[in-house]
């Protein structure tokens, strides 16, 4: 009799138990909705208002890192300046480094600018490449794939439900990006600079050609002598468009503008990071719309 | 005529079929050659891919090496000598004081500090801090933490630093001003409170943020404890943190410390308990603004009688931008009930202290930063004098990167 009331109570747990999954940024969060629906809480540490480099490591964070069933960082680097130490107050043994409930998407990506030597000399580069690859929509499907067979693998008993979602976004994505690349193709003659190699991955994947950044060095604040060869080159160059995220400073971006009358495009580095880019497709439509028209 | 003109477009029709053929035969063919090409390119890399390195080779092992400098140029209204015998009365008598930190007029090298971090295995990280300065070498903390404990437990043994309070736990280098706050400095002097030692601490399983610590060490520090003959210091903290919205952080925390000393050749206990609290609101990406306090009282028998003191800090932090920051502190003894009969005839009220900075990083691997302190707690050759103290300092750390603090 216990043990049929124990296996009911523990049948009935498992059931209403979701798993709680913490992504370090916003649109991984998105995509574990996607694929995990109502069977995962998602939380994101990472706000999209500020420099995914610098999360602010409040208490509050470890928390929510103490009762995560999986981890998922971004990975490359990016998360290098605040996660560690947070992860090693949160006691939480599920999700470490090595752990089954730890998930480096960097590790299923072909990172790109993979520097052939690295010292800060050269700025806040990363060893390992650009880490920010999410602004590529085309990664989206190969990180859905990762954190599908991540959920599958936790949670086997909803594994069903964890396939159907999937290959329900996998084959709305694959819509997404037919109809989006072909709007994307009258964008290949667009020259930019940007203010942080923010945006390379989309910027290659659709053959847009950036010419520069506003900060001389990764990590490092604009100078005026950079400031003023970086007008020369855009002059010369005949580029009008500057990319901005949300968290640096604009004053640079305007003053640059108005010496070569190019145009500020404010564009979202991660989901929900300006107005109007909550969902993932909002968040990509946001990113062209500001780059191209 | 009409039979001709089917007839021959159907013979047009044909012949068109066999070139069509044809060009797609000689199109496999040269398909089958670029395969058979690609493939062996393939083989070739694959060759090329091979394990290559060095048989017995450990260097992807390394772990995560960090060196810390800090210097200081400093100008102070006291020379060197005077100020190198200062007391603080009621806690450090003249000559007692450890001057680790920007000692002279002049120019100092502080110290140069190693850092090293490695994970060991499935079930430990090593963390390992050597402190060097011109004639010393001391291990600053050297210990390992468990990471497979479960329920939220989390095992800490080796040399470390006490995570009483809020400041004790901080290295010098991400201290937000170059001097130790007073009544830390008053307490424990500038090595801060470590010693060999067990922690354990437990992270409570609910929204809002709950840690429980304790820890068990030897309690070597000459300041408020120093009877060493076996373990005799136990802490113990409690420590929360709710946010307000999304840019406002409150962080607070309680401590009780029990130890040892062994003043009049008799062991007394010495007991401190500990209050902080932290408001930080994040401005902007780079941007925030830090109020950071703490209260410290120490209640320790000396066999005769009983002293009770105590003191606080107050630290205001504006962050401008990933570049620039500035700083006020204010620093008080608030009570200092003990035998003071050695400075009769000089004034011993009021003991306290202000610092203004400001901080310039031009990376945020190194920071300048200009501070002036003027100081109301110091006894120098005899006299109350109050100091003046302008000081430029410059710390860098570089190799690995160590994370921010909160």
């Amino acid at each position: 009799m216990k043990k049929i009331i124990l296996t009911l109570v523990l049948g009935v747990t498992l059931a209403y138990a979701n798993i709680n999954v913490d992504t370090t940024y916003s649109t991984l969060g998105a995509i574990v909705k996607k694929i995990g629906a109502e069977h995962v809480n998602v939380t994101v540490l990472g706000s999209s208002k500020y420099d995914p480099h610098f999360i602010v490591p409040k208490p509050s964070l470890l928390a929510k890192l103490r009762r995560a069933d999986l981890l998922i960082i971004n990975g490359g680097g990016l998360e290098l300046g605040w996660l560690p130490p947070l992860l090693r107050g949160a006691h939480n043994r599920n999700i470490q480094n090595g752990a089954k409930g730890f998930l480096d998407i960097s590790h299923s990506i072909a990172m790109i600018n993979v520097p052939a030597s690295v010292s800060r000399a050269f700025g806040d580069v990363h060893a390992q490449g650009n880490p920010h690859y999410i602004t590529d929509p085309h990664q989206v499907p190969i990180i859905a794939e990762v954190i599908y067979k991540k959920l599958k693998l936790l949670d086997s008993a909803n594994a069903t439900s964890y396939e159907k979602n999937y290959q329900v976004f996998m084959q709305e994505w694959k819509n997404y990006l037919t109809e989006f690349d072909a709007k994307m193709q009258e964008c290949k003659t667009k020259k930019v600079v940007q203010y942080h190699l923010l945006f390379n991955y989309f910027l290659n994947r659709y053959s847009i050609k950036s010419y520069g950044n506003i900060e001389p060095l990764p990590g490092v604040s604009p100078s005026s002598k950079h400031t003023i060869e970086l007008i020369r080159m855009m002059q010369k160059k005949d580029i009008k468009v500057i990319l901005q995220d949300v968290y640096h400073e604009k004053k640079s971006a305007s003053f640059i503008a108005d010496k070569t009358g190019a145009r500020v495009a404010t564009v979202p580095h991660d989901v929900g990071s300006v107005k109007g880019s909550d969902t993932l497709k909002s968040f990509y439509n946001t990113i062209a719309k500001q780059i191209c028209h | 005529m009409k039979k001709i003109i089917p007839l021959s477009m159907l013979c047009a029709l044909s012949l068109m079929a066999d070139a069509t053929l044809d060009t797609i035969q000689k199109e496999l063919e040269t398909q089958k050659q670029k395969t058979a090409t690609l493939e062996s390119q393939m083989q070739a890399l694959s060759r090329a891919n091979t394990n290559q390195s060095a048989s017995f080779s450990q260097n992807a092992y390394l772990p995560d090496i960090a060196f810390i400098l800090d210097m200081s140029a400093v100008a102070r209204d006291v020379n060197n000598t005077a100020y190198s015998n200062y007391a603080i009365p009621g806690f450090i008598a003249p000559g007692d004081a450890e001057l680790i930190f920007n000692p002279n007029r002049g120019f100092n090298l502080n110290y140069a500090e190693l850092a090293l971090h490695s994970s060991v295995d499935p079930y430990f990280d090593a963390f390992l801090v050597l402190h060097l300065q011109s004639n010393v070498f001391e291990i600053e903390e050297a210990y390992v933490i468990t990471t497979s404990l479960p329920m939220g437990l989390r095992v800490k043994a080796g040399k470390f630093r006490s995570d009483f309070g809020r400041l004790n736990k901080k290295h010098h280098h991400s201290w937000h001003f170059d001097s130790q706050a007073l009544i830390h400095e008053a307490l424990f002097g500038p090595d801060a409170l470590k010693d060999p030692g067990v922690q354990l601490q437990w992270v409570a399983p609910t929204d809002t943020y709950l840690m429980l610590g304790a820890e068990a060490m030897q309690g070597t520090n000459e300041a408020s404890f120093g009877a060493s003959e076996s373990n005799n210091l136990y802490t113990g903290y409690l420590k929360s943190s709710i946010d307000i919205g999304e840019s406002i952080s409150l962080l607070g925390g309680m401590s009780i410390i029990h130890g040892e000393n062994f003043e009049n050749n008799t062991l007394n206990p010495t007991d401190l308990y500990g209050i902080d609290f932290t408001f930080r609101d994040q401005l902007g990406a780079y941007s925030s603004l830090l109020w950071q306090n703490e209260f410290i009282q120490r209640e320790k028998s000396l066999g005769i009688r009983v002293d009770k003191q105590a003191g606080f800090y107050s630290e205001l932090i504006y962050t401008y931008n990933n570049n620039y920051a500035t700083g006020l502190r204010y620093d008080a003894i608030t009570q200092n009930d003990t035998d003071l009969s050695a400075y009769s005839g000089v004034d011993t009220d009021n003991l306290d202290r202000f610092t203004a900075m400001l901080e310039y990083k031009p990376f945020e691997m190194s920071r300048l930063r200009l501070s002036y302190t003027y100081d109301r707690s110091k006894i120098i050759s005899g006299e109350r004098k109050n100091i003046n103290d302008v000081m430029l300092s410059l710390n860098i750390s570089a190799g690995a990167h160590s994370a921010h603090d909160f």
